[in-house]
């Protein structure tokens, strides 16, 4: 196994376009922008994700959310929920995909549902709530999902939650 | 006695049953041999027929249970084990037939050649399972329903001659009767479905009435013509009036669109809405376990072998057919064209099942009100002009 | 208005392990709620007590019949993670046997829509003629389903020879095949008759509820991403994508149908042009994932599967998001179901290859 050096590399063009009117309209609500050959993630202030969320279905055309997923982090008493989005619609976009995170305090893991803005997300919220346990505010049907209906315990995807037998 | 847990246990137990039975059944001939003289008498014919069988047949002649008698023509030849002997044989035939249609190789095992006791072990498997009923199942009517539709199967047997002088039952209406019999099975079915007290079986018994109502009618019209060309209501006269040319060749749109509701009402693919098993389980069979899903089964098929028996009857000239065995054997050439014709519309059904999906409920009584019915219609008026104009002989 | 309500599975012939509540109006479906979860195994959090090389049979259990290309999705994450390039032949083993796979669960598929419309000879010929495809993928990797054959950085082993005369002799037999289910299924007038305009998905909602693979392309959006974004060496190959525009029932078996086609011409040309060379790394050691995430995608037999894979530098995944195609497709289940006849579901839910343990995970 070789550790391939980090070459510094341009940013791509298509994609640095692209971010370059978010980070303009978000200004200093975006905490964080990477981009790789199709794939560029923006971390940006919860309070914005919708704005920003708007920002790219309505001006850059990403028309559908393919994952939502919801990362532990208890070193940071935080909480990361991200949208992997992609486009359909638009033939150039479609081998992108922009993924928009919001970290998220560990003891009040509350974000606006983005479902009104993209339907696709809905089960997938549903899916982060009952496995992360985040709280989608807004979300037409926040209800348990895949987990069985007498689960009590905490959600099994945060990083207390030992498996049973290990 | 103690339970059974091991198969040794099964082995053992079943040798005490079956062993103690055999001694019990001996000591209680040997002692009804000496002291009933029935018993004695019927000995002393046992023992007389090993060496002529013409003995035993006398004997039971004289019982009134002989070849000749009611009894033995409602029991056994043409009508229930005999029946029940090809229903059994179909279900066989229809596995292994499908079986090489679609490359497989169906019933292998059970018998020597190809799986042919594979009914047999299969209903040998239904006695040995436990029978259950819903709850809250109505348990008279729930378990009475197979035998019920093993009953209007077997009525039909009745009137079908299966040669000039094979009939159980010779009577001047008895297409009338076959119509009765056909009118009650939607009955049974909605009885079946309503009586388990469940839902799949609810919703099966309400296509089976809706779906045999519709198809009842241009199956009725379809039969009125023949009746109107052979000029009689007995089925014995409606054979013998196609000696010369049989009715599918004047009327094929009325075959067809009698055998379009033979098949909508013996529910078989792609009319087998009532029991499509993607959709609603079993339909009305969906809470019937062991021996009375068995009987259900053998109903079904005994309706099956007398409703394809039926057009036989009707539109494929009956017994008639060119005479293949020696002389002398006029009775047995009839039973065999019989029997030949009507296997030959089963396996053509068996056939449509192997290459169709079925059809929706929608779908299926547009078909039946609007399109059969009205062939049906055309097809009498046909008959009637072929009857006016003198064209059948 | 007084509805009848009925649980359509998980214990029923037509539903697998999966529940679809149904509220009946007469015989006309006014809810149907999908409740999955029967099968749910935790993949997520058990994939982050395994280690990357422990992950790989792990990951092919949500979908035996389609175990490379979820693990292609798996292999590319690491991969993109570890920087590794695979060799060319590896690359063109990969695809043969994605596609091989793309075939065994294309005629699972239509296997199953046979029975569920009550057509019996549908649902033993596909499964009887799947058989030669698990033949050449047996013959490939050893195993008949769960292949376990991807690795990050190429493939298990290389291929025995004979593998193309194999192959091509099943595709060229297939072929015939086609044509014949075509006859009996795909164009029998009874089946056009439940299927056509049934269950239809148009374009817009389509792209608007996210839906992916065959679904999608049925419904009109000629999205793939073996074209869209072109992985392994799928740019260097010459298939076409069926799309159909009508968005029924009967388009979703026609687009599977036609896939297996393209799938056959792409297995062809890779065994032909197939260079010579390693199939895989030399890796040696504990496989560790440098700190970082990344999105990794393929188009699976259902449709566009996505591996979001974060790393922490350890032996094994920090986080692992698995979304599978099924999961994506879900939320057409009630959408297309609404208005239906009951006796519709069957084949409308399965047109949508709705495989619920994928969905589950």
């Amino acid at each position: 196994m070789s550790e391939t050096p980090e070459t510094e590399q341009k940013p791509p063009e298509r994609e640095s376009k692209l971010v370059d009117g978010l980070t303009a309209k978000l200004g200093k609500d975006v905490l964080e922008v990477d981009i790789k050959p199709k794939r560029i993630k923006v971390k940006v202030k919860p309070e914005r994700i919708k704005d920003a969320a708007e920002y790219i279905k309505n001006e850059l055309g990403f028309d559908h959310v393919a994952s939502v997923s919801g990362v532990d982090y208890p070193n940071d008493q935080e909480l990361e929920v991200i949208y992997h989005i992609a486009a359909y619609e638009r033939e150039d976009l479609r081998d992108l995909v922009v993924a928009l995170a919001a970290r998220i305090p560990r003891q009040d893991p509350k974000t606006p549902t983005l479902t009104d803005i993209w339907p696709s997300s809905e089960y997938s919220e549903r899916e982060t709530y009952e496995m992360i346990g985040i709280i989608f505010e807004g979300h037409p049907k926040l209800e348990r999902l895949l987990l069985p209906e007498d689960w009590d315990d905490i959600p099994p995807l945060r990083k207390e939650f030992k498996n049973p037998g290990r | 006695m103690s339970e059974i847990r091991t198969f040794p246990d099964f082995v053992k137990r079943l040798v005490i049953v079956v062993g103690g039975l055999v001694i019990l059944l001996v000591v209680l001939f040997g002692v009804l041999v000496n002291t009933v003289p029935v018993v004695s008498e019927f000995n002393d014919v046992l023992l007389a027929s090993l060496s002529n069988p013409g003995v035993m047949l006398a004997y039971l002649d004289s019982l009134g249970v002989g070849l000749n008698s009611t009894i033995f023509r409602i029991v056994v030849f043409p009508g229930f084990t005999w029946a029940a002997l090809i229903a059994a044989e179909v279900i066989w035939f229809e596995r292994k037939f499908l079986a090489k249609m679609q490359l497989r190789v169906g019933p292998l095992y059970a018998g020597v050649i190809a799986g042919i006791l594979q009914p047999i072990a299969d209903m040998i498997k239904l006695l040995f399972k436990e029978l259950t009923a819903p709850a809250r199942a109505d348990k008279l009517v729930f378990y009475s329903i197979p035998l019920l539709l093993n009953a209007i199967g077997a009525a039909l047997l009745a009137v079908l001659p299966v040669s000039e002088a094979w009939i159980i039952m010779r009577s001047d209406v008895s297409m009338l009767v076959v119509f009765a019999v056909i009118g009650f099975a939607p009955i049974t079915v909605l009885l079946a479905g309503w009586a388990s007290n469940s839902k799949f079986p609810f919703i099966g018994a309400l296509r089976g009435l809706h779906q045999m109502i519709a198809f009842e009618i241009p199956m009725l019209i379809a039969a009125l013509s023949v009746v109107l060309l052979a000029g009689t209501l007995d089925l014995v006269n409606i054979v013998q009036a196609q000696s010369s040319i049989w009715f599918i060749v004047l009327m094929p749109m009325g075959a067809i669109v009698f055998f379009c509701c033979l098949l909508a009402e013996l529910e078989r693919i792609p009319f087998d809405l009532p029991e499509a098993e993607s959709e609603i389980v079993m339909g009305y069979q969906t809470e019937y376990s062991s021996m009375a899903f068995g009987n259900l089964q053998l109903g079904v098929y005994i309706r099956f072998y007398a409703m394809a028996g039926i057009f036989t009857t009707l539109f494929l000239g009956g017994w008639h057919g060119p005479m293949i065995l020696p002389a002398g054997f006029e009775i047995a050439n009839q039973v065999e064209w019989f029997t030949l014709k009507t296997l030959l519309v089963m396996v053509f059904m068996i056939v449509l099942r192997g290459v169709n999906p079925r059809f929706r409920m929608d779908q299926l009584l547009r078909f039946g009100w609007a399109r059969l019915l009205v062939l049906a219609f055309v097809n009498l008026f046909l008959a009637i002009l072929i009857l006016q104009m003198g064209w059948f002989p | 208005m007084s509805t009848l309500s009925i649980s359509v599975g998980p214990q029923h012939p037509g539903s697998g392990h999966f529940r679809i509540m149904v509220k009946l109006d007469g015989d006309r479906i006014v809810e149907a709620l999908p409740d999955p979860g029967y099968v749910h195994r935790g993949e997520e959090k058990l994939a982050e007590y395994r280690n990357y090389i422990q992950n790989i049979p792990h990951f092919e259990r949500p979908i035996v019949h389609d175990s490379s290309n979820i693990l292609f999705a798996y292999v590319s994450a690491v991969e993109d993670l570890m920087k590794l390039e695979v060799p060319e032949r590896g690359q063109y083993i990969r695809v043969v046997m994605a596609e091989l796979n793309r075939i065994i669960a294309h005629l699972y598929y239509m296997a199953i829509y046979g029975i569920f419309v009550g057509h019996s000879t549908m649902f033993m010929w596909p499964m009887g003629d799947r058989e030669l495809f698990i033949d050449v993928a047996q013959m490939i990797s050893g195993q008949r389903v769960t292949f376990a054959f991807l690795l990050p950085g190429g493939v298990r082993n290389d291929m025995p020879e004979g593998v193309k005369e194999r192959a091509e002799k099943a595709c060229d037999y297939f072929e015939k095949r086609l044509v014949e289910y075509e006859k009996i299924f795909i164009n029998n007038p009874l089946f056009e008759r439940r299927t056509r305009g049934m269950g239809v998905l148009t374009k817009q909602d389509a792209i608007r509820l996210g839906v992916v693979g065959p679904t999608l392309r049925a419904s009109g959006v000629k999205a793939d991403l073996r074209k869209d974004e072109p992985y392994a060496v799928y740019d260097k190959l010459d298939f076409d994508i069926p799309v159909s525009q009508d968005g029924d029932s009967w388009a979703r078996a026609w687009v599977h149908m036609e896939e297996m086609r393209q799938s056959m011409a792409i297995i062809r040309q890779a065994l032909k042009d197939m260079p010579s060379g390693p199939v895989k790394l030399n890796l040696r050691g504990q496989i560790r994932a440098p700190s970082g995430e990344t999105f990794a995608r393929t188009e699976a037999s259902r449709g566009a599967l996505s591996f979001y894979l974060v790393s922490n530098g350890g032996m094994m995944p920090y986080r692992v998001r698995l979304i599978t195609p099924s999961f994506r497709n879900m939320i057409a289940i009630p959408h297309i179901l609404k208005g239906l006849l009951l006796a519709d579901l069957p084949p409308a839910f399965w047109g949508l290859d709705y495989w619920p343990v994928e969905a589950d995970r």
